[in-house]
């Protein structure tokens, strides 16, 4: 087994345990044991990413494991995500109870259901087959969902339900795309869906074309592009904010990698042109319908919902142009937004304990009763509006220079408009939510601030690092092995 | 599989469409799988494929047992209206069959009835979200998709492989034993599984 191997196994295998060890271990040592068991494997997912993107060339790939750049990119995030979420998990559960699983079982429930999210979703990008992608993908909405629903709470069980329906619903129609591939392919057989098979052995024809547009239009649902998007910021907002922080900064682009890998491994098929112009669409209608409500006064944890429909719309179209340019947009893109973003749904915590009311409502002057806070929450929102020196700030301007580059003019300038009016949106939730008239004037520490400060500047150092690293990645092996794929 | 079997599962599927009673629909949702996994069983060349025939089968019967379990944990004071009357239902899911049979070209399994088949019940599935309330029937609506697409997967020249088959049904199941979570709990909060009451989160 190679170090790749071992380091794969890892990340998903200490999660997998954990997830069974914390149902069976005393009350009293649960969330230590989960602890401990999301702190490993984040640090082997961390590991494997470090060994992956060291070596971007070197690739491993079987009908069942694929280890490239992308998949170390990703796992990588999800190992930052995921152990982070783990550390701002204590602070969450101390201010809740669980109306779904009660007060005695709440706290075991929560992390088996963190740990056995967390070990599906780093084997998602690991997945060497559309099979076996399609199965980690609707293992992480079971994983996920109860979580979503954790709090029992009216709103929660809306935003669960819808959650678990709507995309299985949508993988149900990935599903039926996946039989039509397999009877499309010679023998007609379920076994040759390995990313490299499909790739060589799928023909031309209108079969595999509306194979293509049915995974594709099904993997949207959980990715959450819009027009299939509803579910998205009712389970944001409803989710436990580590979970939050889960399905947005690794869930979604998780499943963004599996439609890349499935447009990659088709487009000798359905076409380059025809693939790739799928993905734009998705990532032009997606920033369309998320920018007017960046305008709105929403309350912190749906801005942050409909922000990520706006990025998983950048991801989506930097895939599509997919010149080097805007693959290292992506790269960054993927990494700025994961920090960010979760580090914003973890200061809901404290924000929720200082003022409840944040729940529902637009917030606003956090910054002058509690700097720390709307530090944190500036730092976060700064971020994801693409406000200089972020690291989106250049990713964006990376994957619209790259839409240039790939000969799409009125799609990257589509696309740089939308930006702009988007940035003007957040920049405007930024100033308001920091500086804005203070509604409550009480200045004792929230509940939970303390972790989620930490976090947050861990979080803006590895934001200034990434911002430095853009400029050099679109020359480097790592651009080069993302676009040259598994083939 | 003949068309006479074609036209059996496909039978089961519009019937549980206009449906009002659950334990109905989940008895016509059983005798779906339970017809699939003999067609399965019958037409299994191999060990692997009756392995596959078996789960499908053993998916069924489960299902049905978690079904009837939440139906007589959860029982209505009265039937959760859907909103649609069946023969709009039914219209509605006869047009989407239609229109999925004309837009998707022949896909090559083993008969063209089965290809029908396999469109019809994803359709219906899909009506069956959209137009019903009850979470139940909802969740039904899902099965009912898997169903046709256990269909094709059964039907397709070079048969389907164990592994995928086994990760479907268990993937399945475990989605149906969340959404048996989350149904108890809203039925505990609201009274009532009618997703009706589900429309407080909008902007």
């Amino acid at each position: 087994m190679t170090s790749r191997e071992t380091l794969a196994l890892l990340a998903v295998g200490l999660p997998a345990v954990t997830a069974l060890g914390v149902i069976i271990v005393p009350r009293r040592a649960v969330q230590a044991v989960a602890l401990a068991g999301l702190a490993g494997s984040g640090a082997a997912a961390i590991a494997l990413a470090v060994v992956a993107l060291a070596d971007p060339a070197a690739l491993e790939v079987s009908d069942w494991v694929v280890i490239d750049a992308a998949a170390g990119l990703m796992v990588g995030v999800i190992g930052i995500v995921g152990l982070a979420s783990a550390l701002a998990s204590p602070a969450f559960l101390a201010t809740t109870t669980s109306g779904l699983f009660g007060s005695v079982h709440g706290t075991r429930a929560y992390y088996a259901g963190l740990a056995a999210f967390v070990a599906v979703l780093v084997a998602v990008p690991l997945a060497g087959n559309l099979g076996a992608a399609w199965l980690l993908v609707e293992a992480t909405t079971a994983a996920s969902a109860i979580l979503v629903g954790f709090s029992g709470k009216p709103r929660a069980l809306e935003a669960g339900w819808k959650y678990l329906l709507l995309t299985s619903l949508g993988l149900g129609f990935s599903l039926l795309g996946i039989v039509l591939l397999a009877s499309a392919t010679p023998g007609g057989t379920l076994d040759l869906l390995s990313w490299r098979s499909l790739a060589a052995d799928v023909p031309a024809g209108d079969t595999t074309l509306v194979a293509f547009l049915l995974i594709v239009v099904g993997l949207a649902a959980k990715i959450g592009w819009a027009p299939v998007h509803n579910w998205l910021p009712d389970a944001h907002s409803e989710a436990p904010p580590p979970v939050s922080a889960l399905l947005s900064a690794a869930l979604l682009p998780a499943v963004l990698l599996v439609a890349w890998r499935v447009e990659r491994a088709l487009e000798p098929a359905v076409g380059e042109d025809t693939g790739r112009s799928v993905l734009i669409g998705f990532g032009l209608v997606s920033l369309a319908v998320a920018i007017p409500f960046l305008w709105r006064p929403l309350a912190w944890k749906r801005l942050l919902a409909y922000s990520s429909l706006e990025h998983m719309g950048v991801i989506a179209l930097g895939v599509g142009f997919a010149t080097p340019l805007a693959l290292a947009g992506v790269a960054v893109h993927i990494v700025g937004h994961a920090v960010a973003k979760a580090l914003g749904f973890y200061a809901a915590t404290p924000l929720l304990g200082h003022e409840p009311r944040a729940a529902g409502h637009a917030v606003t002057g956090i910054a002058r009763t509690q700097p720390g806070l709307g530090a944190t929450m500036g730092i976060s929102l700064g971020t994801l509006a693409g406000l200089p020196p972020s690291p989106l700030f250049l990713s964006e301007i990376l994957v619209i220079a790259g839409g240039f580059q790939a000969g799409r003019s009125w799609a990257a300038a589509g696309t740089a408009v939308m930006l702009a009016l988007g940035f003007v949106g957040l920049a405007h939730a930024l100033v308001e939510t920091t500086g804005g008239r203070a509604r409550r004037r009480d200045r004792e520490v929230a509940p939970g601030l303390r972790p989620v400060m930490a976090l947050g500047a861990a979080s803006t150092v590895i934001l200034l690092a990434l911002a430095a690293a853009a400029f050099w990645l679109p020359d480097t092996d790592i651009v080069e092995a993302l676009a040259r794929g598994i083939g | 599989m003949s068309g006479t079997l074609a036209w059996a599962v496909v039978a089961l599927g519009l019937a549980v469409v206009v449906v009002r009673r659950r334990s109905v629909a989940v008895a016509l949702v059983t005798a779906q799988a339970l017809l699939l996994g003999g067609v399965a069983f019958a037409e299994a060349e191999n060990a692997d494929d009756a392995t596959a025939a078996l789960a499908l089968a053993v998916r069924g019967v489960a299902l049905a047992a978690l079904f009837l379990v939440i139906v007589s944990r959860t029982r209505e004071p009265r039937p959760v209206r859907a909103g649609v009357t069946p023969f709009a239902r039914a219209g509605l899911a006869i047009g989407l069959a239609l229109a999925l049979t004309w837009l998707v070209p022949s896909i090559g399994l083993e008969s063209g009835q089965s290809e029908r088949a396999m469109l019809a019940l994803v359709a219906f599935g899909a009506a069956v979200v959209a137009t019903r309330r009850a979470t139940l029937h909802q969740l039904l609506g899902i099965v009912l998709v898997e169903n046709g697409i256990v269909l094709g997967a059964i039907e397709l020249p070079g048969g389907a492989s164990l592994g995928i088959e086994l990760g479907v049904a268990l993937d399945l199941t475990l989605i149906a034993l969340v959404a048996a979570v989350f149904h108890e709990r809203i039925f505990a909060e609201f009274g009532s599984g009618d997703t009706a009451v589900l429309e407080s989160l909008r902007d």
